[in-house]
């Protein structure tokens, strides 16, 4: 559904991104994106809708040639592809529904974004994501009221309203604790099972990366250096993707969380009495 | 412990930097005190003090007569009109110019990571943006009370050469200001906007006014505070009121209802800045 060929990304400093990614995402399809900081995960994210321009290589969106667009059809394809942000990027002033309704910015026209007056049928649709979120009472709360797990939850159901083939997200628990974390890494999941969506996930988290996704790929220096199910993460491969360290600590990790994972209802239960 | 010794004798030659700007600004503050020819004894002793203490004690009591109160309402009633349509031209020419005057609504920034303009496009835009800014450098640069000759010269006198003087310089302030918080608005939401398919305009109006428009508010608000001194002194050009009844009670020597206009000028002054503070709690 997704597929880039040979991207390359040099940015103006000379510095060499992405040296000839190749990466196919059938729909429907959850993978992880690892790598050390400054590996290009970012880059790779944002190349595919073009918030950064790539600077040789294609990316094709269900068949439609991504990097050829011009700029009216570039947003149009935008519309299809949702992002998640590691620091959420809600307008903090706006309210939660006005940050939700943002989302459909790309299909609406001059005037109703400048009254941001937004078609029932979209507001209706975003009282529905509120209310999957679990945000449906705050909808009219600033949004910088919100804990982070809030926010990013709002951050989600932008996303969705845009009606996407597919998620862009990227690095979307680094701001959160390890609790939330998983909260959201499920939300995510779940969401994608329930519509059907493929996603691109940009994590630092290996453990938290085995626990949710169906393939992992590895990037290193701009290129990819693994692409497999999440067991085959070895030590050797991990030492690979991030360089020589003791990784006994994110595997055995992986493995205590996929134990706790087996009783889902406690967690549910401790959570419904956090929040 | 020698070693550190060693480190400390090293990093004490870039301690004479500090002492050579201080001894710098020294000099540079002696040099401008020279320069201003500043007089204390001058200012405070002598011929000078008496005559002013003359003055004054001769401007008491205030002339609270009927007509003179008259005068000093409607003076001061034009004053803070003067101040607040003055204001609000101003925001009506600084804000569309400081959309102008901002490079990261025009060519460059987080909007422009992706597709670039072409270079001929590029160009249009940092001309349109060194145009701007050309021409919020001359409204600013351009002094209230200048400006006020200039109009009373095109409009003759009273209320509105002060209204279009203020506009005018004020519009070039807030114009510069209103871009700088523009350019300094969190790039982050802009880049999630625009990751939705939203257009340049939908990215301003969603992403970019809603987090300046606080600082818009306060801005605007001192300018205010600003602008309402101002116009009480654009009348000695002809620019109306207080300042212009000022200027004729100075004139024909009408010592009593110069000090009640002064009262006047006061009040309003105190009155606006009153308002202002409180609308900024209420508003930002």
């Amino acid at each position: 559904m997704l597929s880039v060929e040979r991207l390359v990304k040099r940015y103006p400093t000379g510095d060499a991104a992405l040296r000839g990614v190749d990466l196919e995402v059938p729909a429907g399809q959850v993978m992880a994106l690892i790598g050390p900081s400054g590996a290009g995960k970012s880059t790779l994210l944002r190349c595919v809708n073009r918030l950064v321009e790539p600077t040789a290589g294609r990316v094709r969106l269900e068949g439609e040639d991504l990097t050829a667009l011009g700029a009216a059809a570039l947003r149009r394809a935008r519309r299809r592809m949702g992002m998640i942000f590691q620091e959420f990027a809600l307008v903090e002033r706006l309210s939660v529904m006005e940050n939700v309704l943002s989302g459909r910015l790309g299909y609406v026209g001059f005037w109703r974004s400048w009254f941001r007056r937004f078609p029932p049928a979209d507001v209706e649709e975003a009282f529905r994501l509120l209310d999957r979120v679990e945000l449906a009472e705050s909808c009219d709360k600033r949004a910088d009221a919100l804990s982070g797990g809030q926010r990013q939850r709002v951050g989600i159901a932008r996303a969705l309203l845009q009606n996407p083939r597919i998620l862009l997200v990227d690095e979307p628990t680094a701001s959160l604790d390890p609790k939330t974390s998983r909260q959201i890494m499920r939300l995510i999941c779940e969401l994608c099972r329930e519509r059907g969506l493929a996603a691109i996930i940009n994590m630092h988290d290996v453990a938290l990366a085995r626990l949710f996704v169906e393939r992992v790929v590895g990037l290193r220096q701009g290129a990819i250096v693994y692409d497999g199910p999440p067991d085959g993460l070895t030590p050797e491969v991990l030492t690979t993707i991030y360089g020589a360290e003791d990784w006994s600590e994110a595997r055995r990790r992986g493995g205590a969380d996929e134990e706790e994972e087996e009783e889902p209802e406690v967690d549910e239960q401790r959570l419904a009495g956090l929040t | 412990m020698g070693g550190l010794r060693a480190r400390a004798a090293a990093a004490r030659p870039g301690r004479t930097a500090p002492l050579l700007a201080g001894a710098g600004l020294a000099a540079l503050l002696a040099w401008s005190w020279h320069g201003t020819a500043v007089d204390l004894p001058g200012l405070f002793g002598g011929e000078g003090m008496r005559q002013v203490a003359t003055y004054v004690a001769g401007l008491f009591p205030p002339d609270l007569s009927a007509r003179t109160w008259r005068d000093a309402a409607a003076g001061a009633v034009e004053t803070f009109a003067i101040s607040l349509i003055g204001s609000l031209l101003a925001v009506g020419l600084g804000l569309p110019l400081s959309l102008l005057a901002t490079r990261t609504l025009l060519y460059r920034g987080i909007l422009f990571e992706g597709r670039r303009p072409g270079p001929g496009a590029r160009t249009a835009r940092v001309a349109l943006y060194a145009a701007g800014k050309a021409l919020l450098n001359l409204l600013r640069t351009i002094p209230e009370i200048v400006w006020a000759l200039i109009f009373v010269f095109m409009v003759g006198l009273g209320p509105f050469p002060g209204v279009l003087a203020l506009g005018f310089h004020t519009g070039g302030v807030l114009g510069k200001l209103f871009g700088e918080v523009l350019e300094d608005v969190d790039p982050a939401p802009l880049e999630a906007l625009q990751a939705t398919g939203a257009s340049r305009f939908g990215i301003l109006v969603y992403g970019v006014l809603p987090q300046a428009l606080p600082q818009f508010v306060s801005y605007a608000l001192y300018r205010w505070e600003v602008n309402i001194r101002a116009a009480a002194m654009l009348g000695f050009v002809g620019a109306g009121g207080l300042g212009q009844r000022i200027h004729i009670a100075i004139s024909l020597f009408q010592e009593h209802q110069l000090l009640t206009l002064i009262l006047a000028i006061y009040a309003i002054v105190t009155l606006v800045d009153a308002l202002s503070a409180y609308l900024r709690a209420r508003l930002v």
